[in-house]
């Protein structure tokens, strides 16, 4: 706990000993398994309800 | 008007990653899209405590996360304890070329206690930032660097890869020292 981490100084990113960089394995897993999520097809259900959100919204902040 | 047109196609376009990061902690697909449902309806609401030019991805994150655990304690669910006593038994055997498979990861992801799931995904796979991550999860950034690097521990363990030869002498200690690390 004692160690200090730089005040932000032009900020590593995750650079040098990074943890769960391309070169180990759990860290392509991860990404792997996380971009296999994210490209998954969004179902039409989230857009209506924004759509019915959106028309919804002048009836709010009223007092 | 052209204020929430804009935000709705913001909210619209990080769908994926929320759904993404709802199924990392839930772990259920069901469970992950009723929790992206309730944080776009929250969103939509608290539209006005959204900063302009800070990070919406974030901020949705944290209501998506919040929502995750107040949802978890009305289920009366507690949280799976930290110790590695599931991880243990439950040892899963890499292939044979030593690729380790996508399943393989997820049933080991799976093991994990939420707070080291989410650190670890927040960080190695959705792209935020220790300082992002600690917001979103509401604590220190010290914190969230313990959580990631116990959860990477755990995950070598549980899969069996042996110390990563970037990490030399610490990949080579945690081997020695076994599950009393953390």
């Amino acid at each position: 706990m004692a160690r200090q981490d730089p005040p932000a100084a032009a900020p590593q990113k995750r650079g040098q000993a990074d943890p769960l960089g391309t070169n180990s394995e759990i860290g392509r897993k991860l990404k792997q398994y996380y971009d296999d999520l994210v490209s998954d097809e969004v179902p039409d259900r989230f857009a209506a309800l924004l759509s019915q959100l959106a028309d919804a919204e002048p009836a709010k902040k009223k007092d | 008007m052209a204020v929430s047109a804009a935000f709705k196609a913001d909210l619209l376009a990080a769908i994926p990653s929320l759904r993404a990061f709802g199924v990392s902690l839930s772990q259920n697909a069901d469970k992950a899209d009723d929790l992206v449902q309730e944080t776009l309806v929250k969103a939509w609401d608290k539209h006005e405590s959204f900063q302009p030019g800070t990070n919406l991805k974030a901020w949705l994150f944290t209501i998506l996360r919040n929502e995750f655990y107040s949802q978890m304690r009305k289920r009366g669910r507690e949280v799976q304890d930290s110790d590695g006593i599931m991880t243990a038994r439950l040892a899963v055997h890499p292939s044979q070329h030593g690729q380790l498979d996508l399943k393989d990861f997820r049933a080991a992801l799976e093991q994990l206690p939420e707070d080291q799931r989410e650190a670890i995904i927040l960080i190695g796979a959705s792209g935020f930032s220790y300082e992002e991550a600690a917001e979103i999860c509401d604590c220190a950034v010290g914190t969230i660097k313990s959580r990631v690097s116990r959860a990477r521990t755990r995950l070598q363990d549980i899969l069996q890869i042996s110390g990563e030869a970037e990490f030399g002498p610490d990949a080579i200690s945690s081997q020695v020292m076994g599950s009393s690390a953390a």
